[in-house]
């Protein structure tokens, strides 16, 4: 069996879904498929987006998929020292609205699917090759194996993509550059501010960090990412030892368990060649910083359906055509990361007690007082690395 | 030859394949597929893994 169609995408996660909807939107015949036998599940991530990135998406919070909105962030040091910020004073990064990821990704979807993209679930992509000026993708489901010929084929196949590496581009991950991550969805939390996440820095997540996410009444998402070059222990250890010895979930109990990689190393370099590209976790298209990914996966997708639907209407699908999409991505989504790969690697050098000294300068700060050049004097008071490794930066 | 073995705990979130950098872990939804015949065994995908449910086999 051949199918034809102008575009192919690999993965129906955020990144997937709305590159399908936009090429869609814009014309192109478009098949997605997805692996997993339902959409979003099991989740991968711990749900967090914030108002101004869905905003700016012009997608509108809906209550069937937003399960809980937020008012502030808490930062915990090692010693159990709070900084507490809210709405009002900071802009919160991954923070305004938790989702309910199985919800969200299917809907999402659905968009796709209203937009005239067809979709093909407990589907298996194995192969790619190049056949004159398309790309043949041998896919399987439910044991059967079929063939499509698209034009552009977009590899939204998250971080374990090998799409991208049939065809020569360097998507294989360096374990310093992808958080090893498990979390728990938990009942019987007690948080101090059920309306705030929370973030735990130092040696509880060596590498990364941990979190509570609340998602309504006693429930939250309790996880962590760590860096294996930082730790010998799994993420899954690191995750019960926290969970053990932190206050807010020694009572709690865990109704779900998820795992997996986060690409935290920056956008990679090369998103395209000839008549393919890659999104969201695949092109590692992920917040260095906070490993928060699904605003910028989807903002992505906007800029490769709308290349890609360009790319098809004028019958060039090169590599040249396609580098428009890689244009708007570093504009609008790589100088960001740049900056904040500066930031976390100051913060991965920082020690607890590094960690508890500037936490303890900061407590009962009052954020909305002062200015970001402001913060960063007090904060070389305190660490004085923090000249050398961010001065330039603000 | 090494055996990758894949213990029954394993989540298929596909952590290994990311890191393998001869690309050689197929995830699917509920197995993982390796090329066994290209490993070099350089056993970066039992360090990554966040629920350790790799081993080697000898």
């Amino acid at each position: 069996m051949l199918i034809e169609t102008d575009v192919l995408v690999i993965g129906a996660g955020p990144a997937g879904s709305s590159t399908a909807k936009h090429a869609a939107l814009n014309g192109s015949d478009v098949i997605v498929i997805d692996k997993k036998s339902e959409i979003g599940a099991p989740k991968r991530c711990a749900e967090g987006v914030s108002k101004e990135g869905l905003k700016k998406l012009k997608i509108e919070p809906s209550n069937r998929w937003v399960i809980k909105e937020l008012s502030g962030v808490r930062m915990i040091a090692p010693d159990g020292t709070s900084v507490w910020l809210n709405e009002e004073k900071v802009k919160l990064p991954e923070a305004g609205y938790i989702l309910e990821r199985k919800v969200f990704d299917k809907h999402m979807a659905m968009d796709a699917a209203r937009a005239g993209a067809k979709i093909m679930v407990k589907t298996l992509a194995k192969g790619i090759r190049r056949e004159d000026d398309h790309l043949v993708t041998t896919l399987e489901t439910m044991g059967e194996e079929f063939e499509v010929k698209a034009k552009i084929v977009v590899g939204a196949d998250g971080p374990e993509s090998r799409m991208g590496r049939f065809l020569g581009l360097k998507t294989t991950l360096k374990p310093k550059n992808m958080e090893s991550c498990a979390q728990f969805e938990m009942v019987n939390v007690k948080m101090e501010d059920p309306d705030s996440i929370e973030f735990y820095f130092g040696s509880v997540a060596p590498g990364g960090y941990a979190w509570i996410f609340p998602k309504g009444d006693d429930i939250a998402n309790v996880g962590l990412g760590i860096l294996t070059t930082e730790t010998d222990k799994s993420a899954y250890d690191h995750l019960l030892e926290f969970v053990k010895n932190n206050p807010s979930t020694q009572n709690a109990q865990p109704v779900e368990l998820n795992v997996g990689g986060d690409p935290v190393g920056g956008m990679l370099k090369e998103l395209v060649t000839d008549n393919f590209m890659l999104v969201g976790d695949a092109a590692s298209q992920v917040n260095p910083l906070t490993g928060g990914g699904i605003i910028t996966a989807m903002e992505a997708g906007v800029y490769a359906g709308e290349v890609a639907a360009a790319a098809i209407k004028d019958g060039d699908y090169s590599a040249k055509k396609l580098s428009k999409y890689q244009e708007r991505c570093e504009e609008n989504i790589g100088v960001k990361f740049k900056r904040d790969l500066k930031v976390k690697d100051y913060l991965q050098s920082l020690s607890d007690e590094e960690l508890n000294s500037i936490a303890d300068a900061f407590h009962d700060i009052e954020l909305d007082t002062i200015n970001t050049a402001e913060l960063i004097k007090q904060l070389i008071k305190v660490s004085p690395k923090a000249l050398l490794k961010l001065g330039k930066l603000f | 030859m090494i055996i990758m073995k894949v213990n029954e705990w394993c989540m298929y979130c596909g952590e290994c394949a990311g890191v393998c950098s001869r690309s050689l872990i197929e995830v699917r939804e509920n197995s993982l597929k390796f090329d066994k015949k290209k490993c070099k065994e350089c056993t970066i995908c039992i360090q990554v893994c966040p629920v350790q449910a790799l081993a080697k086999e000898e």
